[in-house]
């Protein structure tokens, strides 16, 4: 029984401790997230019991945070398909130790992403109405399409790559065995079979991508869609993607580091997986970068007055401070970090994947709230100060979260320990035969 | 049964509690309340719309019909089973007769704790008179 | 019968055929010819317009006739404060509604005047593309109609109108209401709300109550369809104005100075 035990476990112990070691840290973190999260309970039984007058919305500036929280969380969601599904189809095998908890971010921040459009209507009791009176030449609805595409599509990556891993855990035994059976769909780790889950996760990875690209693009065109200044624009959907790639990677970076230093993975996760990631991640800054300077300079170029007015409220007046912030954390402090290979260390990817999240999220308020002052209708003194209701909302789904991600943890290895233990022995020559192919052939 | 005493009275009052919804009415009498709607007196208002069997099941249906025939479609006529056609109208119809819904439509309601939202918009006539 | 499987079958073939007799007796005994009801005049007959002539609405200062007497019927709630207020028909100044006029040199006679504005319930709307559920549509006789019933409170329509017609429910109403109309509910707290050309007095043949309470007689109202409606007559040999009619709406509110 030791000797089986031994033998599953073999020697990635520290992929498994996490699953059964609970320690003060993992305590106190529980219990600092669960008081946050009653927070946005209690902000939102406020908000259900008396209207959206709790917030800070106004007749005029009718869209805020709620939305803003939807696109960000959304955007954050294409993590998980890129870490794990383009680099799976590029045959990246750096990818290994990151790809399902970069799925895992994408599964469930998707949740909040709907939750936040739950939570921003004005008859919740209403939610279903868009589906019983689907309304299919709405933006909205193009986005219940797409978005619960790609949660079904994601979990079932998630799912797929899980499987192998639940059986190890079923060979274990315990008290959770019966848990782990059920789920392990009678997995035996035989050729044939991980030759079908081969197939089918690299089908699901291929599919999932085109839908990814889909769901930000069709977020987008809730605003690209409308005659607003500054939303009217046909860069929405390619730039909303590229933002979302930009700050779902960001925040693939954090939870990397966060895992790896609070459950010792320093061994699977190491520096150069952060470098690695960090050089795409400074592609992506530059990506953002152009996309954001085609916009404005298109803008700037054509001088139309209501463009224009909403155009200087941005870089000059009410929304000024805002967007220079913006700028300075997704452009000006991770460009240098990331460019230079000195700095783009463990500590320097992370502190410009914070800087690029808190960026990107600034970046989606200062897209949606500065056209809703300025609209083509006459401004009467609009300003928007969003309130703790809000404030405290936003909070409590990212608690929520980070509370569900840490209960996952605690059921599942969070570093794929199959896919580890293919890559030490299958990969190593997999790749250098792929790599013999590539050149010309010896006597030549 | 080891530890019997303290098991045996213990599951008693567990079953006691998780059964108090069903025992309570009887224990307190009041199964014996039956809801009474107060019909209108007027002999002009003897026939509503449909008949008694039918609109006793049908009224939310009927109701719901009709707010789709007025709001969505334009309609607001409705010709009954009985060949009469009425203007289809919650408050110059219904509430016509019966003028006041605490004393009609909630009677039974409130029994069967069936909720509507159909006031939080519509007014009866006789709730401005006790506002 | 034999009690093996095609007994079974054939015992529960016979209930089935017994139970479904009397409902099926029933539906079919329903059909009965009744007479037609008068059908109701269509309404692609008609294209509902307003024009609302500025200078018979500007000899009279500071007049709010058609904003009361609209909020008044239909429990328009007053709440007071810029951020939640909610307005059917309101007055803007002439150069914020306009300010494709705003020339540099032009007289400054009518800029700051104030001109009353409302839903333009347009041909090709954007609000009605924009709602998930259906709530707002455009109906066959020109108005843009609001399904309160139905609204999920997601204000994309706000977010779709390029005039700012729209009114959202942040609370409660109710409380709000000087003094309640009887004869049209109120609304809930989560819906949009606007103008809605007063569909429920054109239906008993009225005008709307705006036209209608404007002492000078500045707003006309009437079917675009007729050329002998009062609408049209105003609108024949007169500069008429819409509000941004580049954006391809065909607002049917036209201004005529």
């Amino acid at each position: 029984m030791v000797d089986k035990r031994h033998k599953i476990i073999g020697e990635d112990p520290i992929l498994f401790e996490h699953m059964w070691k609970t320690g003060k840290g993992f305590y106190i973190t529980v219990s600092i997230l669960a008081a946050l999260v009653l927070l946005g309970l209690y902000a939102y039984i406020t908000q259900y019991r008396n209207g959206l007058t709790v917030t800070g919305l106004s007749r005029q500036i009718f869209w805020g945070v709620y939305i803003t929280n939807f696109v960000f969380f959304i955007g954050i969601s294409h993590a998980g398909t890129f870490i794990s599904a383009v680099l799976r189809v590029l045959k990246a095998e750096w990818r290994r130790p990151i790809s399902r908890l970069s799925e895992l971010t994408t599964v469930f921040i998707l949740l909040f992403g709907v939750g936040s459009v739950l939570i921003d209507l004005g008859r919740p009791d209403r939610m279903l109405y868009a589906i019983r009176y689907a309304h299919f030449r709405s933006p909205l609805l193009w986005d219940v399409c797409s978005i619960s595409l790609y949660l079904t599509v994601s979990s079932i990556c998630l799912y797929l790559a899980l499987i192998p891993d639940i059986a190890l855990l079923r060979d274990l035994g315990g008290r959770r065995e019966w848990f782990y059976r059920i789920l392990s769909l009678g997995w035996t780790g035989m050729e044939n079979q991980h030759r079908r889950l081969e197939k089918a996760i690299n089908f699901m990875s291929i599919l999932v991508i085109p839908v990814m690209i889909t769901v930000h693009t069709v977020v987008s065109f809730v605003f690209a869609m409308t005659i607003q200044p500054l939303w009217h624009s046909g860069i929405f959907g390619p730039y909303f993607v590229v933002g979302a790639i930009f700050s779902g990677v960001a925040s693939v970076i954090v939870v990397m580091a966060v895992l790896r230093r609070a459950y010792h993975l320093e061994s699977y996760i190491k520096p150069i997986h952060f470098n690695n990631i960090g050089i795409f991640l400074m592609a992506m800054t530059l990506l953002w970068f152009y996309f954001t300077f085609a916009e404005y300079i298109t803008v700037v170029y054509g001088n139309e007055p209501v463009h224009m007015a909403i155009f200087w409220s941005k870089i000059s007046g009410k929304f000024a401070p805002l967007f220079w912030l913006h700028f300075v954390l997704c452009f000006v402090i991770p460009l240098p970090i990331l460019a230079t290979k000195r700095f783009r260390t463990i500590r320097g990817t992370v502190i410009a994947s914070i800087s690029i999240i808190l960026g990107m999220w600034l970046e989606r308020f200062v897209i949606i709230v500065p056209t809703l002052t300025r609209q083509r209708m006459p401004v009467e003194g609009a300003f928007y100060i969003p309130t703790w209701v809000e404030w405290s909302i936003l909070a409590g789904c990212i608690s929520l979260f980070i509370l569900l991600y840490t209960l996952f943890t605690k059921l599942f290895p969070i570093v794929p320990v199959w896919e580890i233990r293919e890559g030490r022995e299958k990969a190593v020559t997999a790749v250098s035969d792929r790599i013999k192919s590539y050149l010309p052939e010896q006597g030549t | 049964m080891y530890d019997g005493k303290k098991i045996i009275p213990g599951l008693i009052l567990f079953l006691g509690l998780l059964t108090y919804p069903i025992w309570h009415n009887t224990v307190s009498g009041k199964t014996s309340y039956v809801p009474k709607p107060e019909l209108p007196t007027d002999k002009a208002k003897k026939e509503c719309v449909e008949p008694k069997t039918f609109i006793r099941v049908n009224h939310k249906t009927l109701l719901e019909d009709w707010k789709f025939s007025v709001v969505r479609n334009g309609i607001r006529t409705y010709q009954a089973s009985n060949k009469k056609v009425y203007t289809i109208s919650l408050n110059r119809t219904c509430m016509n007769c019966h003028t006041d819904k605490t004393k009609f439509c909630d009677q039974c309601h409130t029994y069967m704790g069936v909720t509507n939202k159909c006031w939080d918009c519509h007014i009866y006539p006789k709730q401005m008179a006790k506002e | 019968m034999q009690f093996d499987r095609r007994g079974f079958l054939k015992i529960a073939g016979l209930t089935a055929l017994g139970l479904v007799a009397k409902p099926g007796w029933d539906v079919f005994s329903k059909i009965e010819s009744s007479e037609p009801l008068p059908t109701p005049e269509p309404f692609a007959k008609k294209k509902w317009g307003m024009a609302i002539e500025l200078k018979k609405c500007w000899l009279e200062e500071g007049c709010k006739d058609c904003i009361d007497a609209c909020h008044r019927i239909h429990n328009v709630p007053d709440l007071g404060t810029l951020k939640e207020e909610i307005k059917w028909i309101w007055t803007s100044p002439y150069d914020k509604i306009f300010p494709e006029h705003e020339f540099e040199y032009a007289g400054e006679e009518h800029q700051h005047k104030l001109v009353p504005i409302l839903c333009n319930h347009c041909d090709d709307p954007p609000c009605v593309r924009y709602c998930p559920t259906r709530a707002t549509w455009k109906r066959e006789d020109g108005i843009v109609m609001m399904d309160f019933h139905r609204c999920i409170g997601c204000r994309y329509c706000m977010a779709g109108c390029p005039y700012g017609s729209r009114s959202f429910n942040w609370r409660d109403p109710r409380p709000f209401i000087k003094k309640v109309n009887l004869e049209f509910p109120t609304r809930t707290r989560g819906v949009v709300e606007k103008c809605n050309f007063c569909e429920e007095r054109l239906n008993r043949g009225l005008i709307p109550a705006c036209v209608e309470a404007c002492k000078e007689k500045a707003l006309i109202f009437g079917d675009l369809k007729d050329p002998e409606s009062k609408v049209r007559k105003v609108l024949q040999n007169r500069i008429i104005y819409q509000r941004q009619p580049e954006l391809g709406t065909k607002p049917k509110v036209f201004y005529v100075l």
